[in-house]
């Protein structure tokens, strides 16, 4: 079920009826346990089992990890998991991909393999829930907590309807306590959920799919005809996309728990007033940048193992994140950017500005600014359908030549999609350091009830067609 | 972000304000924005897409009432009545799949592949839509049934249709960004949409809202610029083209189900057109004696070609139900309806 239909609008107004007419707080989250499955096989109803199933496999093996005492036999609970949640993940979602980079690859030795065609369905949000369930376990296998002994809880934790299918990919740690203590809608809760919930649906459905969409898929569908101007509007249009699209959603799923009395982690924070590539990914889908981080890049060493051993490191947890999002090699290539991008940051930090000098206002304009188009150039790779395309925009960007141009042949689209990014990016810039909840609560209520009836007006009158959610195939 | 005490902590009154001052100056706003576009001749119209085609497509299995899938283009979807076929028909269930613009054979395909299919299907088709470059067209709406169309859709749809059964404004083209487009470029407000369509798909074009001259001459452009971008078939490598399509419509009827290949009544430039390119006698007359399942083409039949075509194409929706009665008559005496 998407945020943005009126499916979700009516399961919505029941879920929130309902939870809130139960008297005690098992009941609720019994109550809320089987909206979640319910929002969930609106979509497929079969892999509902899929999802119990993780959950319950997930659940029994943490619990088999903390009951094991000798470090080995822990260990061996631990690779179960991580092995049964992969190999499931990389069914459904790698085979595939697998499959045909083989063929590629046997094809430059001279090899003719023709892959059998895999029509295999991408379970919604698998991405997300196996994240969730992998971090538990590892937890539990850290001992930073004991396992929750009860199966509805956990599977609550895993399954609650608002980050079920694309995040926050939130830790047991900070789900725990509000699962386990009672809580209901409050006023203020509802108050804000709705207006997150208003200015998620603003973002996707206004910005997303009516200002930005229509540009980008414009030139991204015929990259290999697209021309300088066109490039960079569509690069411009697509970095709003993204962030309109993810941020909605979020922002969506954030307004949806606090309703009912749940408080997700923020996961964006005006990531295109970052300064510098490591603050992009501070602000950026927060949740898995932190998951990432927290398992693998330390896993894998972290910053200990010296200075080459880090950029190792670095490299290879973008490149994971670039596959985690979607199995192309363009995914790939977008996590080969980021990583190198944050690589090269960390040694001219070390290098040519050791000890952390603070840098004035106009080089930290000057690099939020590089930071920007840096990060803008990478999701044109994230978006590309190939590396022909790819290359095709890339070398586009480049024709300065042709730039002026094509400008003067933009279309009233195109310059409404450049002209909304730049606000956008100007509305982060002077938001850096806040987050949309404290925007709410300074402003005058008459104030906030003329932006959400705003938005509320600009969202019915965008009646385009649905798109789904990005983040949604990942 | 603030912690779980500032949400205890924060006034009600101030969410209560808040969202009482949006709810009523968005419905104000809204309220007014459709009053104007209604004093501006817009009426609320259902907008086709690929959802409101899944609706359909759902509705193509079980025997009782035997479904009456309607394939084709433009022709079928604004020339059938389905009041009129159900009223007429009531041993069936009309469903439309036709989609404008789009020759239907990758429908046909789908429904050929689908084991649970039955029923029985008028296929709308011209000696054109036989050939390889059109197999295709429809195809994207039959991934979207098979790949994208869940309960959550199916709800939202119907939802949906509510909707735009009641306001004009959920028409994209009357939508905030058009709004503003027309109004920076000073351009006037479009016009009514002479396309009036329903819940069941179905399409009622109203001539006096159109020029159906200039109609006619798009049609016509339409027609010499395809023939033009397309290699000549000769009979032999057109019938060649055909055959599969006919493997297709032999499975249907080999579970029970029955195939009616129907070519519409077209008139003027548009005849022309085709008959130069597809002489009749060399196509379409072959392909009739040689076909396994029935063939029937309009032009055999002063009845059906007698309705007045503006565009020389499509029917207004004032004879569609004659049309349509007419039609079925035609059928029932050849024994192909009951």
């Amino acid at each position: 079920m998407q945020f943005d239909s009126f499916t979700f609008l009516v399961f919505f107004a029941a879920v929130l009826a309902g939870y809130n007419a139960l008297p005690g707080w098992g009941a609720r989250k019994n109550f809320l346990l089987v909206a979640s499955y319910a929002f969930y096989a609106a979509w497929n109803p079969p892999f509902l089992l899929l999802l119990i199933a993780s959950t319950t496999l997930d659940w029994w093996i943490a619990r088999r990890i903390d009951a094991a005492q000798a470090p080995a036999a822990r260990k061996r609970w631990v690779v179960a998991t991580l092995v049964v949640n992969l190999v499931v993940l990389g069914y459904f979602k790698y085979s595939a991909f697998a499959l045909d980079s083989l063929a590629q690859a046997l094809a430059t030795i001279g090899v003719v393999y023709v892959p059998p065609r895999l029509d295999i369905v991408l379970p919604i949000g698998i991405s997300f829930y196996t994240f969730h369930s992998l971090s538990y376990c590892f937890d539990v296998y850290r001992r930073k907590f004991a396992p929750t002994p009860d199966w509805r809880d956990y599977a609550l934790y895993v399954g609650f309807f608002p980050q079920l299918v694309a995040g926050p990919i939130v830790r047991f740690t900070q789900m725990r306590e509000q699962i386990e203590t009672p809580r209901r809608t409050s006023a203020d809760g509802l108050g804000l959920g709705l207006a997150f919930l208003t200015l998620g649906l603003f973002e996707k459905i206004v910005l997303a799919d009516t200002v930005f969409a229509p540009v980008a898929d414009a030139v991204f569908n015929d990259a290999a005809h697209a021309n300088a101007s066109g490039a960079w509007i569509g690069m411009i249009a697509f970095s709003g996309q993204i962030f309109c699209d993810f941020a909605g959603y979020s922002t969506c799923a954030l307004g949806a728990a606090l309703a009912l009395g749940f408080r997700l982690p923020i996961n964006f924070r005006n990531p295109y007033a970052a300064i510098g590539f490591s603050d992009f990914w501070r602000r950026w889908h927060i949740s898995l940048s932190s998951w990432l981080r927290d398992y693998l890049y330390v896993s894998l060493g972290g910053n200990r193992g010296g200075e080459w051993k880090t950029y190792r490191n670095l490299m290879l947890t973008m490149l994971i994140g670039g596959l985690w999002h979607g199995a192309a090699w363009t995914f790939v290539a977008w996590g080969a950017l980021h990583g190198g991008y944050l690589a090269l940051e960390r040694y001219a930090r070390e290098h040519w500005w050791p000890g952390g000098r603070q840098a004035g206002r106009a080089l930290a304009f000057a690099y939020g600014a590089i930071t920007l188009v840096a990060v803008m150039y990478a999701w044109v790779w994230f978006r590309a359908r190939g590396f022909g395309d790819g290359w095709a925009i890339s070398r586009a960007l480049v024709d300065v030549g042709g730039l002026s141009a094509g400008l003067a042949a933009t279309t009233f689209e195109q310059r409404l999609a450049v002209a909304v990014f730049g606000l956008l990016v100007l509305v982060q810039a002077l938001l850096r350091n806040t987050d949309p909840e404290r925007a709410f609560r300074r402003l005058p209520a008459v104030v906030v009830g003329l932006l959400l009836a705003a938005m509320l007006c600009l969202i019915v009158l965008s009646p385009g067609n649905n798109h789904a959610f990005i983040y949604f195939q990942f | 972000m603030t912690n779980d005490a500032d949400i205890a902590n924060t006034s009600p009154r101030r969410w209560l304000v808040a969202w009482i001052v949006a709810l009523a100056v968005a419905a104000l706003a809204l309220a007014g924005v459709e009053r104007g576009w209604r004093a501006h001749g817009q009426v609320p119209n259902v907008l086709d897409s690929p959802q409101l085609w899944s609706t359909e497509r759902d509705k193509v299995y079980g025997d009782s009432p035997r479904p009456l899938v309607l394939l084709g283009a433009s022709r079928t979807e604004y020339g059938f009545d389905m009041p009129t076929l159900r009223a007429e028909l009531p041993g069936y269930r009309p469903v439309m799949l036709a989609i404008n613009g789009l020759y239907p054979l990758a429908v046909l395909r789908d429904l050929a592949n689908d084991p649970d299919f039955r029923g029985t299907v008028i296929c709308d088709v011209e000696s054109n839509a036989f050939l390889t470059e059109y197999r295709e067209l429809q195809q994207p709406y039959v991934d979207y049934y098979h790949r994208h169309w869940t309960p959550s859709w199916r709800a939202h749809r119907a939802l949906l249709d509510v909707w735009q059964q009641a306001a004009a404004i959920s028409n994209p083209d009357l939508g905030a960004i058009a709004m503003l487009r027309r109004a920076l470029a000073g351009a006037p407000p479009p016009p009514r949409n002479y396309v009036a369509y329903h819940t069941d798909r179905s399409g009622d074009i109203d001539y006096t809202l159109t020029d159906p001259e200039g109609a006619k001459r798009h049609f016509a452009a339409v027609a010499e610029t395809n023939v033009a971008n397309l290699p000549k078939r000769t009979p032999e490598s057109w019938f060649a083209e055909v055959r599969p399509v006919l493997e297709q419509a032999r499975a249907i009827e080999a579970r029970g189900g029955r195939v009616i290949f129907y070519e519409s009544p077209i008139s003027g430039f548009n005849r022309q057109i085709m008959d130069r390119v597809y002489p009749p006698e060399l196509y379409w007359n072959r392909f009739a004696a040689e076909s396994p399942v029935a063939v029937v083409s309009a032009r055999d039949y002063p009845e059906l070609v007698a309705f007045p075509l503006p565009d020389d194409s499509h029917i207004d929706y004032r004879n569609k139900a004659a049309y349509t009665r007419t039609l079925i008559g035609v059928l029932k005496a050849k024994g192909l309806l009951q």
